[in-house]
Parts: structure tokens; C-alpha cells; sequence
């Protein structure tokens, strides 16, 4: 009994152990630059590190006054994001109801097709997009890294949303069929409220991915489309670790939008990535 | 519902995933036959991008250092993936919290993600270099040494995709019927045995899908590499996306590029195929058992 006990303990110990040691591998790094931000720039490489200090926004202040491309790239991450998203989910809506509702082979085919486009790199297909792009005039346009996000997703987001759309009930559409209405209408009226979840859902996916991509946006833009990521980046080699309270400032600016979306709606995310990768 | 409407219903996915990648992979395939660059007309020349490609060190190089970081990258992930989808279902205080916490790499994005290692392993005043050299240990001087280099980015490609890993694990466990260890206890099990004969059997399947995805995703390791070394120093630890970009964009060769755009998509598949192959014959077992 007594050594039931002590190892019951030790057990508790163990873990508790662990529990740190996964909160300190996944938060540190994170907490490390948003604390350095904060410091004054003799503070930010002190040894040992305070953890306790006045916070100043003199870095989020230089970086408003000396990096207004940052802030361009913002928007336009933000316009992008916006409109890849909104593209994705509809895309991945329309395409979820019709492999919910009707099961053929043909159909079945087409989401092989789906699933198999997914395993050819980004940076591949790059090469013949970029002539491509430019002959069309939407090179560095935000419009054409929209197209490129949406179109990397919609293969998860229509077998997503196909898996959420499974769980609605046939014989409401087939109620509201009866009623006359159209597939345009029962759409809208019956599938997408009921299955808004798995639109939220697809709808998380898309942002964080578009809100942090880097390839084709380093690709694809130079300057009046240039995304946050990219002006990070180039903060990152202009600097070559000489203001690296201002870069800090820029990467958590850059960084909190998504991780705050994720942090708060961790639930749907968690359904999604289970839904995605185990059916898809 | 009909087949019109369903057609209707695919179109813009299919449109989107035809224009935006598939029509461009199959046209990178004839471009990988051709002597191209930017704003020639490409000639063809059969095979020899493939053959010129494979003979040259630095493509070598980059094939190797790539399969090393996916191999140890992908494996780690499943190791510690597997603890702590473990921890996780054992019970833990504040687990919405936890979760939370552990998710958070997820949304980082790549470049925000070598700001912060760059930062704590910076070779001169970063703060782990200077927490390893106070106890007498190295720092990683990736401007230096090429070990050091993939070593971080291995560090780094873990921290951002160990969620993924994590929460399939998780998701399959969960999954596992409570019932299950309820009656090996009361037999008398011991965690070790309940683990061996209980969660590793029945999770294996989880284990093999988020490898096959992780195999995938990882052999495309670009930005990583490309904002933390730039594949130096003198190009020794640049990966298979690096070297394709700069075939591509630095030195003009799009055919040698596209070239080797369908190798990584040979090889990795050829990695993954194991994993496919023995989750088939796993699901094949499962079903006559």
C-alpha cells in the first residue's frame, strides 16, 4: 500500500515535470520576443534575462516611424487573407454539398483527384506560373496571391466541409426539393447555417495559412503587394542583428492576429485537423 | 441530386485546383525536357536536365540534407507527439488551457518563427547559446558549421509542426474505448503492458497517417532554410526547395529546375509509399481480423 502511494506520487511528479517542459518547448520561444519587444534595447540580450521590467513601446514606436512598409504589408496581408478565405470556403462549400449529396464513382474520382494535387509542392508549380503570371499583368498583385491561397485549400476545405455536410440530414433537403426550392436555395437556407462549424473551421485553416505564407509571396510580389511576412523577412537581412528591438516589435505585430484566432478557437481547429487528416 | 448540378457545384474548386496547380505541374513536366530560361523559347532535350540534375554535388547535397532533417524531423515529431498525446489523455489539470499553450506554434508563422531562434541561438548574445556556454557546452553557430545550421532547422521544423503531429495522435487516442484499459487494469496490466498492448496497436494507424502527411509536407522545407542559412555557408546546407528556387530564379535554368521539382515529387512519394503500403496492409489485416 505504502509503496502504491510513492509511486503514485512520483507519477504525479513526472508528470507535472513534463507539463513544464512542453509549456516552456511551445510558449518560450513565442514569450522570449514579445518580452524582448518590450524591453529597453540594453535590456533585451542582459544576462541572466529579467523577467520582470517596465514595459516601453519605444521598438512599436521606431517601427511606425522607420518601417512604413511594414505596415503596407499589414494591409495587404490582411486584404489578402480577407479574400482568399472568403474564396475558399465558398469554393469548399459548394464543392462539400455536392460530395455529400451524391455518391458516384465519378465524383469519388475527382476528390482522388483532389487529394492527389495536394502532394505536388507549392514551390513546383511556381516555375511555370511565374512567365504565366506576368504575361497576365498580376504579377504583385494581391489578387493573384488570393487565386494561389484559395486554391492550395480548397482540396482539404471541400473534404472538410463534405464530412461536416454528412452529418446534416438528407430529408431536409429533400423536404424543402418537395417544397420546390432550387439546390442554390437549400444551400443557403438549410446546409450552410447548419454547417457553419465546418465553414468556421475551413475558414481557420485558410487564415493561418494566408496570413503566414512565405513562397509565393516571395515570388509573386515586390512591392505594392508585398505581404507582412515578406517585410519581416527583409527586416530580418536588412538588420543582420543590429535593431533587434524593432524586429521583435514587427514579428509580434506579424504573429499575434493568428496566434490569438487559434489560442481562442482551438476547439474547432483540433475538430478540423482530426475531420482532415484522418478522412482526407 | 443530379449530375448537372453536381458538376456546377465542383466547378470553382476544380477550376481553382486546375489553373492554380495541376495544368502547371503537367506543363512543369514538359519544361523539365526542355532547355528553357526566362523569356526563351524552350528547346527540347529528353532526359539530360534529369541526368544533369542527379550528377551535380550540390543537388546531392541538398537530396541528402533533405532526407536527413525530414527523417529526423518527422520521427522526433512522432516520439514526442505520441508522449504527449499520452500525457494528454491521462488526465491533466486545465487541459483547454494546455491545449491552447501546445497549439500555439501552429499559428506562428515561418519567418516570425526564425526571428525567434535566430534570437535564442544567436551566435554571439543569445540567450540559450549563453545558458549552453555557461554550463560548458556549444552554441549552434549556423554561419559557421553546417551541422549547427540543420540542426536548428530541424529545432525549428519541429517546434512549428509538432501541433499537427500532436493533436492526430491525441485525436486517435481519444478515440481508443475506455473500456478497453478499465478491463486491463482489473486483469492486472501494468501501464507498461496496457501501453504495448493497447494504445500502440490501436494507434498505430494514426501513426502512420500523420508520418505519410508529415513525409509529404515536410520534404517541402523552403523558407526555413532559406531565412535561417540561405543554404550557406558555401551551400552546404541547402534542401531540395532551396536549390530548385535558385536553379530556377538565380541561375535562370527553369528546365533543370522543373527537373528537379518532378525528383522531389518522385522521391518523396517513394518515401511515403512505405508508410501507404503498410497502412494498407494494416487496413486489410484489420478487416479480416
Amino acid at each position: 500500500m505504502r509503496l502504491r502511494k510513492t509511486s503514485s506520487y512520483a507519477m504525479r511528479a513526472g508528470k507535472l515535470l513534463a507539463v513544464a517542459v512542453i509549456l516552456a518547448w511551445s510558449l518560450l520561444p513565442i514569450g522570449a520576443i514579445v518580452m524582448a519587444s518590450l524591453k529597453p534595447a540594453k535590456d533585451i540580450f542582459a544576462m541572466p534575462q529579467h523577467l520582470l521590467f517596465h514595459p516601453t513601446f519605444v521598438h512599436y514606436i521606431a517601427l511606425w516611424q522607420k518601417w512604413p512598409g511594414f505596415f503596407h504589408g499589414l494591409v495587404n496581408s490582411f486584404v489578402v487573407t480577407v479574400g482568399a478565405t472568403l474564396l475558399a470556403v465558398a469554393a469548399s462549400a459548394l464543392a462539400g454539398f455536392a460530395y455529400s449529396r451524391r455518391r458516384t464513382p465519378a465524383m469519388a474520382s475527382t476528390a482522388g483527384f483532389l487529394i492527389a494535387v495536394r502532394l505536388i509542392p507549392p514551390i513546383v508549380v511556381t516555375l511555370p506560373l511565374f512567365p504565366i503570371v506576368n504575361t497576365l499583368h498580376l504579377e504583385d498583385t494581391r489578387l493573384v496571391l488570393i487565386l494561389l491561397y484559395a486554391s492550395f485549400f480548397v482540396s482539404m476545405g471541400a473534404l472538410l466541409m463534405r464530412s461536416f455536410i454528412d452529418q446534416i440530414p438528407r430529408e431536409l433537403d429533400e423536404a424543402a426539393l418537395v417544397d420546390g426550392a432550387g439546390y442554390l436555395t437549400i444551400l443557403r437556407r438549410v446546409i450552410m447555417p447548419l454547417a457553419a462549424p465546418g465553414m468556421v473551421s475551413v475558414a481557420i485553416f485558410v487564415m493561418v495559412y494566408a496570413w503566414n505564407e512565405y513562397i509565393f509571396a516571395f515570388i509573386f510580389t515586390s512591392i505594392h503587394a508585398k505581404t507582412a511576412p515578406l517585410a519581416l523577412a527583409e527586416m530580418v537581412s536588412a538588420f543582420d542583428g543590429v535593431d533587434w528591438g524593432v524586429l521583435f516589435a514587427a514579428a509580434t505585430v506579424q504573429m499575434l492576429p493568428v496566434l490569438l484566432v487559434v489560442m481562442l478557437m482551438q476547439k474547432k481547429l483540433v475538430a478540423g485537423l482530426t475531420a482532415g487528416a484522418v478522412k482526407g | 441530386m443530379g449530375r448537372g448540378v453536381a458538376a456546377w457545384l465542383l466547378a470553382p474548386a476544380h477550376g481553382l485546383v486546375l489553373a492554380a496547380i495541376a495544368i502547371p505541374a503537367l506543363y512543369v513536366v514538359w519544361l523539365s525536357f526542355t532547355r528553357s530560361s526566362f523569356g526563351q523559347a524552350p528547346v527540347f532535350i529528353g532526359l539530360s536536365n534529369y541526368f544533369d540534375v542527379l550528377g551535380d554535388p550540390y543537388f546531392r547535397r541538398a537530396l541528402w540534407n533533405t532526407l536527413i532533417l525530414v527523417v529526423v524531423v518527422v520521427h522526433v515529431e512522432l516520439v514526442a507527439g505520441l508522449g504527449m498525446a499520452l500525457l494528454f489523455a491521462s488526465g491533466l489539470r486545465a487541459r483547454a488551457l494546455l491545449l491552447a499553450a501546445v497549439l500555439a506554434p501552429y499559428a506562428v508563422s515561418q519567418v516570425a518563427a526564425v526571428v525567434m531562434w535566430r534570437f535564442l541561438f544567436d551566435p554571439d548574445i543569445g540567450p540559450l547559446t549563453l545558458a549552453l556556454q555557461s554550463v560548458g557546452l556549444p552554441g549552434l553557430d549556423w554561419s559557421v558549421s553546417p551541422s549547427a545550421g540543420l540542426a536548428i532547422v530541424a529545432l525549428l521544423s519541429i517546434w512549428m509542426n509538432l501541433p499537427f503531429t500532436f493533436i492526430i495522435l491525441y485525436a486517435a487516442r481519444l478515440s481508443v474505448p475506455g473500456e478497453l484499459y478499465e478491463a486491463a487494469r482489473v486483469d492486472g496490466t501494468t501501464r507498461l503492458q496496457s501501453f504495448w498492448h493497447i494504445s500502440f496497436p490501436l494507434l498505430r494507424p494514426a501513426m502512420l497517417v500523420a508520418m505519410l502527411f508529415r513525409y509529404i509536407f515536410a520534404f517541402r522545407l523552403f523558407a526555413e532554410v532559406w531565412l535561417m542559412t540561405q543554404g550557406g555557408p558555401a551551400r552546404s546546407t541547402e534542401v531540395v526547395g532551396v536549390y530548385l528556387y535558385l536553379e530556377a530564379f538565380r541561375y535562370n535554368a527553369f528546365g533543370a529546375a522543373a527537373a528537379t521539382g518532378w525528383i522531389m515529387v518522385v522521391v518523396c512519394l517513394l518515401l511515403a509509399s512505405v508508410y501507404l503500403w503498410r497502412l494498407r496492409r494494416g487496413m486489410v489485416a484489420d478487416a479480416v481480423a
